[in-house]
């Protein structure tokens, strides 16, 4: 069982830093993913604890031992490739078995262990095939075999899904959650999508531009952000955002979006001028037949999903509102459409996109 | 974008319009006559069409030259023209291997012929070995990160863009009695080196002058084999502690002989071929020490005191046969490289 510590991570290209100071800390056991956007950092981030990239300073530390300068190999932990990486003129028992070879490893031993591998992912029947005559996700379950042949101390995964259907994804999240429960393996994955980010990590950590943004559960992360980057990034679709003023009047401190008015007095540290931007995820916001709603609305697009539905609406000078609805609604293109917005269910944002108050009481 | 019969409507679509109305005429003007032979041929014949004048140029010089050899090498005498010349069924391969020995040329009745053959085969065998090591070895040092590798790629391509008479020429004047390289050689006290007088010698600098200025075409297609290796899969070689002579020989190896097969099978078939370098650096001497295949059917042909075309005709033709067989296994090569 292993930790994994990164303390006070740099890593810089000549003159150009990509990672700004990362501080982390992966418990045993844990299945940590890193998500962000595209050059946030967070393969680069991978790739330096993996040990296949150097860090301008800090440590790392595999167990509490610091291992900036100890060889990918020699760190023990097994990494699964966006590409696969599959030796293509090796059989897929060649390619579980090759990492083993290395190690001078008894024959007899590295047939158990393969075979082992390919009962749990259940890819005994390919052993003998090269990768090239494998679908996407049978690839996909050798390079995680080839990994897990190792008993490796943590394992790594590099956006493994990224190359496969989106059904099929869907299917390989559910196994890879699957096997974490099995082998309970430390696991740190990467990713952009933050649907497999919020499925399958036990503990996410949101980059951007090289520095960590927010660490914690999803949950967390989705009810409590620490930013407004946080809250945009994390849950599909995104949070609307409306931006606007404090401003004090008769009955006290509130922000007013056209003709919205929120009221504020809870919030202490805002002061009357103050730019702030108001987030409220679409299934927080209600919709009204009768047409007593808080703001009128037009709506340009409808998504009827059969489940659930997503309304995209218009509203004078506003950015467009998204709006997620549970079931089927008879709603049209073009229809008016009476909204209101949960005030519990409201995040405040200061004017640097800091997070002032994860839900209202007003 | 505008299609170019629209009607112009900025400056850039007007001079579009004007640089096209040229290329517009020509395909109005071709598309009357192509309209009417499609009519004649029917779709199916216009392939046909458009590959005649290949066709032609390819019969002219070579399909025709082919068959004028193979008849040339059944005929005998010394007449240029066929016509005059008897025809004498095989006797001219009869005699190319009438030998008590085959490993011995003396023993055969053309032991020039021979010997050519035997030249060749320890030109192919010292030339194609040393090429392709050179040029791996090569490939695999331009392919890292080394400072001005764009430079020393051209370095080691230049000599394949320079004339076959150029190099050799290059290299007499740097081997001969009088040049650089005595010159040099002399310079630091030691004794000037007959190169051309020694059969040793001057086989060792023909094989060496080939690889010198041949190296750069294979190294370029190791090279571009090299670089579509995916760097992932080093990294996870790299991952599983793989050593530096095992990532080597279990995996780029293994991914590089598809290249390595179409560069030995290339390198063969040009090692049998050669003449030109060779003929101008050393003639085939000294005596007939590099005296290589093609150069026996050259001087057979059109040097010696007889010229006889009959028996230059069927040398011809058996090295075409060993060329045929190596191109098939070319052709093999290439398709296993790009199914692989």
């Amino acid at each position: 069982m292993t930790e994994i510590h990164l303390k006070n991570v740099h890593k810089a290209y000549g003159e150009l830093e990509v990672i700004h100071g990362i501080n982390l800390q992966v418990q045993t056991g844990e299945f940590c993913v890193f998500v962000g956007p595209s050059g946030c950092g967070k393969s680069t981030l991978l790739r330096i604890i993996a040990g296949l990239e150097g860090i301008t300073s800090g440590t790392v530390e595999i167990d509490g031992s610091v291992v900036n300068d100890v060889s990918a190999a020699e760190r023990g932990l097994a990494m699964v490739f966006q590409s696969y990486a599959l030796y293509p003129h090796m059989s897929v028992y060649k390619n579980m078995a090759f990492g083993l070879e290395n190690s001078k490893m008894p024959r007899a031993q590295i047939d158990e262990r393969v075979r082992n591998a390919a009962e749990l992912l259940q890819i005994t029947d390919y052993l003998d095939r090269k990768p090239k005559a494998l679908s996407g996700g049978q690839r996909q379950r050798v390079a995680i075999g080839r990994a897990i042949v190792r008993d490796p101390k943590a394992f790594l995964f590099d956006e493994p899904l990224s190359n496969l259907d989106a059904e099929l994804r869907v299917v390989m999240r559910k196994e890879l959650s699957a096997l974490h429960a099995k082998i309970g393996g430390t696991m740190i994955y990467v990713t952009h999508d933050q649907v497999e980010a919020m499925t399958l990590a036990d503990k996410i950590v949101v980059l951007q531009k090289g520095i960590v943004e927010q660490v914690g559960a999803p949950l967390e992360l989705y009810n409590r952000p620490c930013n407004a980057f946080v809250a945009g990034f994390i849950g599909s679709p995104r949070m609307n955002m409306f931006e606007g003023h404090a401003v004090r009047d008769a009955a006290g401190l509130a922000i007013s979006i056209e003709g919205l008015r929120l009221d504020l007095s809870d919030l202490p540290s805002i002061k009357d001028g103050d730019k702030l931007t108001i987030g409220i995820r679409p299934e927080h916001i209600a919709v009204h037949a009768d047409g007593l709603g808080e703001l009128t609305t037009t709506v340009k697009v409808t998504e009827q999903l059969g489940g659930e539905t997503y309304l995209y609406c218009d509203a004078p000078g506003l950015p467009q509102i998204t709006v997620h609805q549970p079931g089927q609604l008879p709603i049209v293109k073009g229809q008016a459409l009476s909204l209101s917005f949960s005030r519990a269910q409201m995040h405040v944002f200061d004017a640097t996109g800091k997070t002032v108050a994860n839900g209202l009481t007003v | 974008m505008a299609r170019v019969y629209d009607k112009p409507q900025t400056t850039g679509e007007a001079l579009t319009h004007v640089a096209a109305t040229p290329v517009r005429v020509l395909f109005r003007l071709l598309d009357y006559p192509m309209s009417a032979i499609q009519r004649l041929l029917g779709i199916g014949g216009m392939p046909w069409l458009f590959l005649l004048p290949n066709l032609v140029f390819f019969g002219m010089f070579v399909v025709i030259p082919l068959f004028l050899n193979f008849a040339y090498s059944l005929t005998g005498g010394t007449a240029l023209f066929l016509s005059d010349r008897p025809f004498v069924e095989g006797e001219q391969y009869g005699f190319l291997f009438d030998c008590e020995n085959y490993a011995d040329p003396l023993s055969c009745r053309e032991d020039r012929f021979w010997k050519g053959i035997f030249n060749t085969a320890i030109f192919i065998f010292f030339q194609v070995s040393f090429m392709v090591l050179f040029s791996l070895i090569t490939a695999l040092v331009l392919n890292r990160e080394i400072r001005g590798r764009g430079f020393w790629r051209a370095v080691f391509f230049f000599p394949v863009l320079l004339s076959p008479v150029v190099v050799a020429l290059i290299w007499k004047w740097i081997l001969l009695r009088d040049g650089i390289l005595n010159a040099f050689l002399v310079s630091i006290g030691l004794e000037r080196i007959l190169f051309f007088v020694s059969p040793d010698w001057a086989m060792f600098w023909a094989v060496f002058v080939s690889i010198w200025a041949h190296m750069g075409f294979y190294m370029l297609i190791l090279l571009a084999g090299l670089q579509a290796i995916q760097p992932d899969l080093y990294e996870a070689a790299e991952m599983d502690g793989t050593s530096k002579e095992r990532v080597f020989f279990r995996i780029t190896l293994p991914l590089l002989w598809p290249n390595m097969l179409v560069v030995i099978v290339l390198a063969l078939i040009k090692g049998v071929q050669v003449f030109d370098e060779v003929y101008v650096l050393t003639g085939g001497g000294p005596g007939t020490a590099t005296q290589f295949i093609v150069q026996y059917i050259y001087n057979t042909a059109f040097t010696n005191q007889v010229q006889n075309f009959g028996l230059a005709s069927a040398a011809s033709m058996v090295l075409g046969g060993v060329l045929f067989v190596l191109t098939l296994t070319q052709l093999a090569a290439t398709r296993r490289r790009d199914n692989a």
